[in-house]
């Protein structure tokens, strides 16, 4: 046993880090929460810097490497609040490489011309593994895709997209093509909490055999990727909320002594720092598993990190904005951003709540 | 010991229905937000209506305006509007915290604008918190210095509520530096046209710029408005917080368990046990501050001064607040995401830190509880006794 990241690893850490630290500065933040939720220069910087390609086997010009490593990326993400659609398109292209399915898109993956979205998150309560859209044969392998898709993250920007959708009592994914206009595919672009890119998605298209995942495994596979990248997301969040309070509440003065000299501060900040250590234990062994030893444990141990990171960060950002008080009340601070995140993200794939509901059916009836 | 209406306020109740039946519009009709300014001239006019048909002022004594009943006729009135949309909260201020300010301690020419308050006719707002005095208010740094028959105020506000819709605001600011901070701080009324005001909208995360930066830069303030005595700033404030922390608890919040409720069933949820025990829980958590308010209702009727009750209903209502908001973030799904001003339970949920915060915030709550309600020592503090000017900044 070994929890220490390989050379190779902190390699690609410190490379987000600085990357992200440099380039994803607030004023870059905000001008792609004006404009339509995607920093461009700062995604051609990442593909340049081959992050996007790290988790692409080597046959499609990838590093061959997994989700551990495209977790610690989505973590400086998270820290620095950045603006890309970066664990959307990699974890689907995880998916696409895995199944041989959507390959002619891997290339432009690596180098940034290609964005993927998955679109998982289902209306109502909001269930991924319970897909609404439904496919129906239309011959030779193909299906027909009829229903909509709420809150998918990054459609707008989107060249394909992968719909989960039952068919024949099974779940399938089918891939999307988005990159010329179809009738039968509507995207509505949607306002989020944190200004990342989103869209509402009405189908009712066909789709060619060879674009089909006709496994029914596979939609959990990439759910579990998902909660996996989204927390590791979640986990940065969380580091940069704290590591700005701490910052705020050991400045400012109240009562001619710095806010950190109450306790009521200072323990409410080692909770939320606490409960940062808690998620970063869970997410880096559960993307660990994920891509190591896949199967019921793999899959528990991710619901647990997909707990935490719900219910965890979203402790962890309401502490981080509580304590700065007013000051961070006023948006031209950046800390809310770290709270809109939080926020988003703890009830994107499901709440801490839904995470608890699947986890307790698979640990009760095992 | 009885719970029930009395047969007055049970006619009461019927009265207050019948009219709100026909004058008000039920919860879940209006669609459309509307903006931050017409929200506030909305309230003006909801206001004046109230008081036209004489709903104003319910338990304010007659000789301000008031119709001089016990207070349970204005909680009456008050469960009975719960159900419909009209709110007078950007009035909060006024009625909430100035007017019984200047009940207490105004002259009989200040305290003429509280019948133009329960009018609707003047909005004010709390200038009070400064970029380095929040919690420790008492630190504040802006100066008054006397002019013949002026105060001449310069320094700067912040997080002050809708001053950009104020006619008139309260204001704290230091009258003599060399006192310790407590003691040198008087309470005036500012006109806010004055030309040495300038405000500064600051947006929250709602999407609203629902509070400001304040500047005061020369403002001359007449003598005759100063409220209580040069130095006596502090003890008539505590009298605004006192009633600003039982307006924040029992405000009007445009969500309620009900509505929670509602929610959930139009979402098909209700029948997931989970959301079931969530929606309980919230049901608990109102149950508490409704009983509460009747004890302390009870207590300030019979002439007696609620107890700790009173103190914990503020951090009460707002952890009410947050627990609540988190369930409807559960129960809306995918939609939790959206950014929607017009989606109640969002705003609520962002607005969280208004209630957390504004009025004195949860641990400063805890604080006054520790002390007051249980009697614990002051936290110490080194700058007991020493004169301001000479506070380490
Ligand atoms: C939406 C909103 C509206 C407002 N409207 C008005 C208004 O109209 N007029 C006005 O005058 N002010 C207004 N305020 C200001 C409000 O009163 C202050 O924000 C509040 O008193 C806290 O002060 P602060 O923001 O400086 O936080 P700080 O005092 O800096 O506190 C920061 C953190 O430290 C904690 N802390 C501070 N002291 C202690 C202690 N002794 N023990 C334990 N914890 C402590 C606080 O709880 C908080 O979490 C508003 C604020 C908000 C958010």
């Amino acid at each position: 046993m070994n929890f220490d990241l390989s050379e190779e690893q902190q390699v690609i850490a410190d490379l987000a880090a600085q990357l992200f630290g440099d380039l994803a500065t607030t004023e870059r933040v905000k001008a792609a929460e004006q404009g339509d939720g995607i920093d461009r220069e700062l995604w051609a910087s990442i593909a340049e810097a081959g992050l996007l390609a790290l988790s692409l086997p080597e046959s499609a010009g990838g590093s061959g490497m997994g989700l551990v490593e495209l977790c610690l990326v989505a973590q400086q993400i998270g820290r620095t609040v950045a603006p890309v659609p970066f664990t959307s398109t990699t974890v689907a292209a995880m998916t696409l490489a895995e199944h041989g399915v959507g390959t002619d898109l891997l290339p432009g993956v690596a180098d940034g011309s290609v964005i993927l979205a998955s679109a998982l998150a289902e209306t109502g309560a909001n269930d991924p593994l319970a897909p609404s859209v439904i496919a129906t044969r239309s011959g030779d392998g193909a299906v027909r895709l009829v229903g909509e898709k709420p809150a998918v993250p990054a459609l707008p920007l989107a060249t394909a997209v992968l719909v989960p959708a039952m068919l024949d009592g099974a779940t399938i994914l089918a891939l999307v093509d988005l990159s010329t206009a179809t009738a039968g595919v509507e995207i509505t672009p949607l306002k989020t909490t944190s200004r990342e890119s989103q869209g509402h998605l009405t189908l009712d298209v066909d789709v060619p055999a060879s674009h089909v995942i006709d496994d029914d495994a596979a939609l959990e596979q990439l759910f579990l990727r998902s909660i996996a990248a989204l927390s590791a997301v979640q986990l940065g969040v969380g580091e940069g909320s704290v590591a700005m309070a701490a910052e705020h509440v050991s400045n400012r003065q109240q009562f001619g002594r710095p806010l950190s000299a109450f306790q009521a501060v200072s323990q409410r900040a080692a909770d939320a720092y606490i409960f940062n250590e808690a998620i970063r234990s869970t997410v880096y062994n559960a993307a660990w598993q994920l891509e190591n030893e896949p199967g019921d444990k793999a899959r528990a141990d991710t619901l647990a990190a997909a707990y935490w990171s719900s219910e965890g960060t979203e402790k962890v950002v309401l502490a981080a904005q509580h304590l700065h008080g007013g000051v961070g009340a006023d948006i031209e601070y950046p800390v809310h951003r770290y709270f809109q995140w939080g926020m988003q993200n703890a009830t994107a794939l499901g709440t801490a709540t839904s995470h608890l509901v699947r986890l307790g059916d698979q640990l009760a009836t095992r | 010991m009885d719970i029930s209406d009395t047969p007055e306020e049970a006619a009461f109740r019927a009265e207050a229905r019948a009219w709100l039946d026909e004058h008000a519009t039920p919860r879940g009709q209006s669609t459309e937000e509307p903006d931050l300014g017409d929200h506030v001239q909305r309230a003006r006019d909801w206001q004046r209506t109230l008081h036209e048909h004489g709903w104003a002022g319910l338990s304010w004594p007659e000789e301000f305006g008031g119709r001089g009943l016990p207070g349970a006729f204005a909680t009456v009135f008050a469960e009975e509007m719960a159900g419909f949309e009209e709110t007078t909260g950007s009035l909060t201020v006024s009625l909430g915290m100035v007017a019984p300010t200047l009940m207490a301690h105004g002259t009989p020419e200040q305290q003429e604008h509280i019948a133009k308050m329960l009018r609707g006719e003047e909005l004010w707002c709390q200038l009070f918190s400064e970029p380095g005095a929040g919690s420790d208010l008492a630190t504040l740094g802006t100066r008054a210095e006397r002019d013949g028959d002026v105060w001449v105020v310069n320094g700067q506000k912040v997080w002050t509520s809708l001053a950009q819709f104020a006619d008139y605001g309260i204001l704290l600011a230091r009258t003599d530096p060399d006192l310790p901070k407590h003691t040198g701080i008087s309470y005036f009324i500012v006109d806010m046209n004055d030309p040495g005001i300038e405000i500064r909208p600051l947006v929250q995360m709602t999407g609203q710029a629902h509070f400001n930066e304040t500047f005061l830069t020369d403002v001359r303030i007449p003598a005759e408005n100063m409220v209580g005595g040069v130095g006596e700033g502090w003890s008539v404030a505590r009298t605004t917080l006192t009633s600003e922390r039982s307006s924040i608890a029992g405000g009007n919040s445009g969500w309620s368990v009900e509505t929670l409720i509602e929610e959930a069933r139009a979402r098909g949820r209700c029948d997931d046990p989970v959301v079931r025990q969530q929606l309980a829980a919230a049901h608990c958590r109102a149950e508490v501050l409704k009983v509460m308010g009747y004890r302390i209702r009870t207590a300030t009727s019979q002439g007696r001064f609620p107890g700790p009750e009173a103190l914990a209903m503020k951090l009460g209502y707002a952890r009410h607040w947050v627990a609540s908001t988190e369930t409807a973030m559960e129960l809306l799904g995918a939609d939790a995401t959206m950014y929607d001003q017009s989606e109640p339970w969002q705003y609520a949920f962002l607005n969280q830190f208004a209630i957390r915060l504004g009025g004195g915030t949860d641990e400063v709550q805890q604080n006054i509880i520790g002390e007051l309600g249980l009697g614990l020592p002051r936290e110490p503090s080194a700058d007991r006794g020493v004169p301001w000017k000479d506070l380490p900044r």
